[in-house]
């Protein structure tokens, strides 16, 4: 789920991050988003609707529409999608609309 | 286009649209209702949608009291086809110094005395109804269970419906340009549609009720007040009461459907009637918010908007007739709590035009208390 090859740019030789997903051990690489390292993990799907609860995923990947809202290490509403990955790092699906942390 | 009616109502809020209601259902139903714009498209719709009993003067009490407790059983009076999402989480009043501790003992004891159900609460017992709430800050509060939160939309539009149902007619997106009066009577009202034949207006203008009366020559000591309001992104329901502040100028209340509203007005500000939204609001609430409910300075902004307190030197409304113009009605000046007064408004200003016996004495709350100097002011408004 990564292009390898660009005829463009380089990527380099990027670090591996480790990170939990649903509590299981994952890996990204340095530079990801929250969202882009599990879109590379083939994720897709990143949360629910909140009245109907229909899948939701990576949508605007710039923090606008609200579609990637996780929980990160126990915050909630956490947009992943413009949110740096780190190591160790514990996202979950949040099935609700989130509380004060 | 030319209109002839029994009654002209002049404002679409709450106010006109409660009016316009008891009207209709007192058999008074050749009536017009004008606006400039939308149906609650004024303060009514701006508004931080908290209803409370917890106020300082005996008629604001009685005129609450009244009107919260219309709003327990509106969907069924006003036979509304949706929702209008009353929700009784209360309202927590917060005291910072020993002058609003000694103040809000002796509104809950005139509360008390009329039946409404407040009661002054500890620090801890403050925490356990709100638990995020920064008591570090407080000396105490007060809390009545009765208050609550209302959708401003959805209430004006079950007014709305039941009127026209019951025949009033509704001319919305017309502004009215002036008020013809021939000997002190009034003859027309003169809109961008057309003029409408009537002996009777009612100004429920809110924010423009200065410029309505201007038109018949009337100076009424009032004027408006922007008041702005910000709304968080939706969280689950963790907080049940508006946290309410008279000396930190805040109120703070989550809508039971998520989202955090809290406004503020500026005593500060021009009074021009402008409705624009400002940055030092943001940064001043941000401010405020932090220090008395932390967390809940970590949401996200989703919007904010403004809109106008119509305010009275004694911060109580404006009811009734005037001296000088036969068959103008004033139901203005609600100094930011025209909404909660919705249901009783309507009541009273249908009863003075048909003559009936009043549900509640206004008379203290006649135009001419200003000329005789009787007022009594209302300690508790943000």
């Amino acid at each position: 789920m990564r292009i390898e090859n660009h005829p463009i740019l380089d990527f380099g030789n990027r670090k591996t991050i480790r990170f939990y997903f649903e509590g299981k051990e994952i890996e990204g690489l340095e530079g990801d988003t929250i969202a882009s390292a599990l879109h590379a993990n083939g994720v897709k799907v990143l949360g629910e609707s909140l009245f109907k609860h229909r899948p939701r995923g990576f949508y605007c990947a710039i923090g606008n529409c609200s579609s990637c809202l996780m929980k990160v290490n126990g915050k909630s509403n956490v947009k992943t999608c413009v949110t740096m990955l780190e190591e160790g790092d514990k996202v979950e699906i949040q099935k609700d609309k989130g509380g004060l942390e | 286009m030319s209109y002839s009616a029994d009654v002209v109502i002049i404002g679409a809020g709450i106010s006109g649209c409660s009016i316009a209601y008891n009207l209709a259902i007192k058999g008074i139903r050749n009536v017009i209702v004008i606006d400039r714009s939308y149906i609650a498209s004024g303060a009514t719709g701006r508004c931080g949608a908290g209803v409370r009993m917890q106020w300082g003067t005996k008629m604001n009490c009685l005129l609450a009291k009244e009107s919260i407790e219309f709003y327990e059983k509106a969907n069924e009076i006003l036979e509304y086809d949706r929702d209008v999402t009353f929700y009784q989480g209360g309202y927590l009043l917060l005291a910072t110094t020993e002058k609003e501790i000694s103040q809000f003992k002796e509104n809950v004891k005139l509360q008390n005395s009329l039946g409404i159900p407040s009661k002054m609460v500890s620090l801890k017992e403050a925490k356990d109804i709100v638990p995020h709430l920064n008591t570090d800050i407080l000396l105490g509060a007060a809390f009545c269970q009765k208050d609550g939160f209302l959708d401003p939309f959805l209430t004006t539009d079950a007014y709305y419906k039941a009127a026209k149902r019951l025949g009033v007619k509704f001319l919305t997106y017309t502004e009215v340009k002036d008020i013809i009066v021939n000997n002190n009577k009034i003859e027309r009202v003169v809109t961008d549609k057309g003029d409408i034949w009537t002996d009777k207006v009612v100004n429920a203008a809110g924010g423009y009720s200065k410029n309505i009366c201007d038109m018949v020559g009337i100076d009424i000591p009032v004027y408006s007040d922007r008041h702005q309001i910000l709304v968080t992104e939706p969280i689950e329901h963790v907080q049940g009461p508006m946290v309410m502040s008279f000396s930190m100028n805040l109120y703070c209340q989550q809508n039971p459907k998520g989202p955090f509203i809290m406004g503020r007005g500026d005593d500060n500000e021009p009074r021009d009637l402008r409705i624009t939204s400002s940055w030092k609001f943001l940064e001043d609430m941000a401010k405020t918010i932090k220090n008395v409910l932390p967390p809940v300075a970590n949401l996200r902004v989703v919007r904010q908007w403004a809109g106008l307190y119509n305010m009275t030197p004694d911060k109580q409304p404006i009811y009734g007739k005037v001296d000088e113009v036969d068959g103008l009605y004033l139901a203005i000046g609600y100094s930011g709590h025209g909404f909660m007064f919705g249901p009783l408004t309507g009541i009273i200003i249908a009863e003075m035009i048909s003559d009936a016996k009043p549900t509640v004495d206004v008379s203290l709350l006649g135009l001419n208390r200003f000329k005789e100097g009787n007022l009594i002011l209302e300690p508790s408004v943000v």
